[in-house]
């Protein structure tokens, strides 16, 4: 456990310099490879640029940028949440009983659900900062317990009956291409970046994930820190699922798959794409946005293209595979062009 | 393609038709309708992968060539999930699909797609599985899977000689039919006042490695004391065949579901009894025929002897049979009368055409 | 004095619970010691315990593999499909799904090894190129041509009520012990997964280690997934999909730091004979299937806090070194 964390120290004093010289191309090269796959996509697919498939797109991006940033402001600990999914859909499953159940309005529902994935969340931090655990196992614990609570009191019934504005807002269209719940994604990703760069609790963060000994020397309180940051991400779970459930309309217990184990590759795609850092420290909401933006993109992409449907994963699996490799290539270029 | 070209596909089509309809392999020539090429673009969504809804690619082959649709194509969503159905669906739409027939991922949330489908002037119909009303689906056509629950129960029931005790192996909890099957198989059981008991009900099985792990763990624990097994879901149907072969035991009498080669081979061979078929051919055949009617200006006659169900009040039953070991071989022909049975009167009972 | 020892050993704890927890059950349901259900148990832990080791190893170097179930699953549909479609005999189709599974693990190791990106990225994206190429060979059908006498390998059983499945299961125990206890490979292992920099520094070939510790792990699954297809008899797509939590459990829970650099190989059997038997439990007494997924949950916090608890003790009891 030591020798993980010194080294991983290491390597993160020594790619902070030079990653911060690089800060602006990390997200210049996503949006690059955006551009130009859009590009392609648009000039070799009928129905690409069409009203529809955009307004679709935007709704698919919207969730994935969600799920994306409810991992990445754990991984900015330097640790994982694997529970996302399991925590996402108890806490709409909880929604849905508070509303059918319960007969609580949507907006109180909406709050307390939310209020819900954050306790889940903190639930996790709490037992991470207490027996020192690596997140990773905790995390893969509470997966399964959290889900199999959840299916256990609801016995796998799903929540149909929910206000017909919850499906209603999910199939809204403004302007005939835009979904509001892309511009929620959006509101997440200003008040993220707002977080992390201007308000004292989000520098906290980010300093006692780079270094936790220096963090606590310097006055930060580094395991109350480490519980908001697991709490957060249950919140973000929680918000992520609450907006699939406005997309069917209904409560669903394997909306997230098994254990929900389906939006694991989501999760973790879009924040290291956008350069946030396994090792903790370091965060980026943009790049974060965008490594989704690139991930739904392919998919939405192949799926036009015809490639057939099960040859997409693999696809997309080799595509990510590459993004990653030439991350690495770039990073490694610019660093020897550097010392030269 | 040129003139010619076109002349002769059309020759070689009609010429198919002809000889189809001679051999009398397909139902085309039931139908009446002349092959003129349509703008009909059907997509054949299932809920996931899934054997079941493997007859659906030749469905739609078949109904492309009978009827002359312009698409019928079976797409697959790659896993079992009901955004990655979504989000196919979306594609295909874009990609210029004009009709969707399709098994819904959930029975509520596929609602919320397919208003949107519907929205762009794509009709939806709901196969295999129905959609909850109120819903945009025209129709559901599928199983009623209840009913094949409880006929297939009763075949145990008689095999059996009318008493004993009985178990029932069945999918997925999150499935909306599992639901209905439990309570189908327990009235079949109620039904001869207490002579036969289900004494466990194994779900959320259809997944062949807890499956497996399940249904040995429990003919370890009961099979002596178990007379018969219903099973009403396709794994765990080959599975409890395996097992049975396994252990060897032909006293256990079992009524499996669908046309899995593992339950077919055990029947022939004496470990199961027989075997509930359902007709997913005849399902994307129709579906696709009632696409195209659809499109091309048809209604649903509201008046039509739908049946319902728990979801719907708009359901058309695809038929189901019970196939035991002297049936086993001629089982294809025997869904095809099925088929045939219920596309002889589909247009003038389930649709208003001008 | 091998009692002694016994009680030394860091599993002996795991011993005593599952021993006591196999008296109660046979106790309580007497048919949970019929020679058939013993059978099936047996059957069960040969499998998962493939797995486990599989995982664990590359938890000894501090890494995960994320991809154990793909490579899994798609050697499994291989095997069948080489059978099946192309008719290979028996010990050629073996051969050639064991090639696949060690070419999977070089393919993340050399990866991993030569990059230095961290393993949990790179087997999280191979595990959708595995799992994406299964797909795209099966399109989700399975293979049923599985010939017979595999299939009569993955039901049969010798002396009584050993399933022949323990074979290859016994052979990969024995060959992993015997690695990390006795050979110069598995003590480089261990010391790689304790400070990459320490082995490094003692001239050990770090990139070596981890290439060679990916390959074995993709081949330990590659006889995972074939076993499963004996088991079940079908080349089935979904094979290998949920073997995620059990191939972290079970090493966890038999004493395994993830941190790297320390793994056993008994506390993983018995932490796969843990869960297979709560498996069966559940089922003879009728136990509702959800709290199925809560237990292993639990059953993992369990473990980590007994660890916790056994390093506590360790720290203050030790004499100083």
């Amino acid at each position: 456990m030591a020798s993980a964390q010194e080294s991983s120290l290491s390597t993160n004093s020594r790619d902070r310099s030079s990653i911060r010289n690089f800060f602006f191309s990390n997200e210049f090269g996503l949006l690059f490879l955006i551009l130009v796959f859009a590009t392609i996509f648009a000039l070799l697919t009928t129905g690409f640029t069409s009203r529809f498939n955009l307004y679709a797109l935007g709704r698919n991006i919207s969730i994935d940028v969600v799920i994306g940033f409810s991992m990445m402001v754990v991984i900015v600990t330097g640790g994982l949440n694997l529970s996302v999914g399991s925590i996402g859909v108890s806490a709409v499953m909880f929604g849905g009983w508070l509303i059918e159940g319960m007969g609580s309005n949507l907006p109180i529902a909406l709050i307390l659900l939310l209020l819900g994935g954050g306790l889940l969340g903190a639930v996790n931090g709490v037992m991470v900062v207490r027996t020192g655990v690596h997140s990773f196992i905790i995390t893969l614990a509470t997966m399964s317990v959290y889900f199999g609570l959840m299916i256990w009191l609801t016995q796998a019934e799903a929540f149909r009956n929910l206000p017909p504005e919850v499906a209603t807002f999910g199939r809204t269209k403004i302007y005939g291409y835009l979904s509001p719940l892309l511009l929620i994604s959006l509101g997440v990703a200003i008040m993220l970046a707002v977080l992390y760069r201007y308000t004292s609790l989000g520098r906290n963060m980010l300093a006692a994930g780079a270094n936790p000994t220096a963090a606590e020397l310097s006055g930060v309180n580094v395991k109350r820190t480490f519980i908001l940051c697991h709490a957060l991400s249950g919140l973000l779970a929680a918000l992520a699922a609450t907006m699939l459930t406005c997309r069917t309309g209904a409560a669903i217990p394997s909306m997230t798959g098994h254990i929900g184990q389906d939006w694991l590759l989501p999760a973790f795609l879009a924040p290291v794409l956008g350069g946030t850092l396994l090792s903790g420290g370091k965060v980026s909401v943009l790049g974060t946005f965008f490594g989704a933006v690139l991930v739904s993109l392919l998919t939405n992409g192949l799926l036009l293209l015809q490639v057939s449907e099960f040859w997409v994963q693999a696809v997309l699996g080799a595509l990510l595979l590459s993004a990653v490799l030439l991350e690495k290539l770039r990073n490694v270029v610019l660093l020897q062009n550097r010392f030269i | 393609m040129t003139q010619e070209n076109v002349f002769q596909e059309f020759g070689r089509k009609s010429f198919r038709t002809l000889k189809n309809c001679l051999l009398g392999t397909t139902l085309a020539c039931l139908t009446a309708s002349p092959v003129l090429a349509s703008d009909t673009r059907v997509a054949l969504v299932p809920g996931g992968p899934h054997p079941y809804f493997a007859a659906w690619e030749k469905a739609g082959q078949d109904a492309k060539r009978d009827f002359g649709l312009s698409g019928a194509d079976y797409r697959v969503p790659q896993k079992w999930e009901l955004s990655q159905q979504n989000q196919l669906l979306e594609s295909l739409l874009t990609q210029g699909y004009n009709g969707f027939l399709i098994f819904p991922g959930d029975p509520v949330g596929t609602n919320s797609i397919a208003s949107e489908l519907t929205a762009e002037g794509t009709p939806v119909i709901a196969l295999a599985g129905c959609l909850k009303q109120p819903t945009p689906a025209v129709f559901c056509l599928g199983t009623d899977t209840g009913n094949s629950a409880y006929l297939g129960t009763k075949e145990l029931i008689k095999t059996l000689g009318g008493k004993g005790k009985i178990a029932h192996f069945t999918g997925f909890l999150v499935d909306p039919n599992t639901q209905l099957r439990i309570d189908a198989v327990q009235k079949a059981a109620n039904e001869t006042g207490g002579a036969v008991e289900v004494i466990q009900v194994i779900a959320d099985i259809d997944a062949p490695e807890p499956a497996e792990e399940k249904i040995n763990a429990f003919l370890a624990a009961q099979a002596d004391k178990v007379d018969g097994i219903v099973t009403t879901a396709w794994v765990p149907a080959v599975v409890a065949a395996n097992s049975l072969r396994k252990i060897g035991d032909k006293r256990i009498k079992m009524v499996g579901i669908d046309h899995d080669e593992v339950v077919l081979k055990a029947i022939k061979d004496g470990y199961v009894h027989g075997t509930m078929l359902q007709n997913p051919y005849g399902q994307g055949y129709i579906g696709s025929f009632a696409m195209n009617k659809l499109r091309s200006g048809c209604k649903v006659n509201q008046n039509a002897p739908f049946k319902s169900t728990a979801l719907t009040n708009q359901f058309i039953d695809s038929g189901t049979a019970f196939v035991g070991r002297d049936k086993v071989d001629t089982y294809i022909g025997a869904m095809e009368a099925v088929t045939k049975d219920l596309m002889a009167s589909f247009e003038s009972t389930y649709l208003v055409c001008n | 004095m091998p009692l002694q020892k016994l009680l030394k050993a860091e599993w002996s704890g795991l011993l005593l619970v599952v021993t006591l927890a196999i008296i109660l059950i046979g106790y309580l349901k007497p048919s949970f010691l019929t020679p058939f259900n013993i059978q099936i148990l047996l059957a069960a832990i040969s499998v998962n315990m493939v797995i486990a080791l599989a995982q664990m190893l590359i938890v000894g170097i501090g890494q995960m593999n994320l991809s154990v179930g793909a490579i899994g699953g798609l050697v499994a549909i291989s095997f069948a499909g080489l059978m099946d479609v192309f008719q290979l005999p028996i010990p050629l189709a073996v051969l050639v799904g064991l090639l696949i599974g060690l070419a999977a693990g070089l393919f993340n190791g050399v990866i991993i090894a030569f990059t230095g990106i961290s393993a949990f990225i790179i087997t999280l994206a191979s595990l959708s190129v595995f799992k994406g190429i299964n797909l795209g060979i099966t399109e989700a059908q399975p293979f049923y041509g599985v010939a017979e006498s595999v299939k009569s390998f993955g039901n049969s059983s010798f002396i009584g009520t050993l399933p022949l499945l323990i074979l290859p299961a016994l052979l990969a125990l024995i060959g992993v012990w015997f690695l990390l206890n006795r050979m110069r490979f598995g003590r480089h292992v261990l010391a790689v997964g304790a400070s990459p920099t320490a082995a490094g520094l003692v001239g050990i070939s770090v990139r070596n280690i981890v290439i060679g510790t990916h390959a074995l792990s993709g081949l330990l699954a590659a006889v995972a997934g074939m076993m499963v297809v004996a088991r079940l008899q079908i080349g089935q797509p979904t094979i290998g999909d949920d073997w995620l939590i059990l191939s972290f459990a079970a090493p966890v829970i038999g004493g395994a730091v993830l941190a790297g650099g320390h793994v056993n190989v008994i506390g993983t059997l018995l932490g796969v004979t843990t869960i297979a038997i709560i498996t069966q439990a559940l089922v003879l007494f009728e136990i509702d299937p959800f709290i199925v997924q809560i237990f292993l949950g639990l059953l993992i916090l369990w473990a980590v806090g007994i660890n916790r608890l056994r390093d506590l003790r360790l720290t203050l009891f030790s004499k100083p070194a």
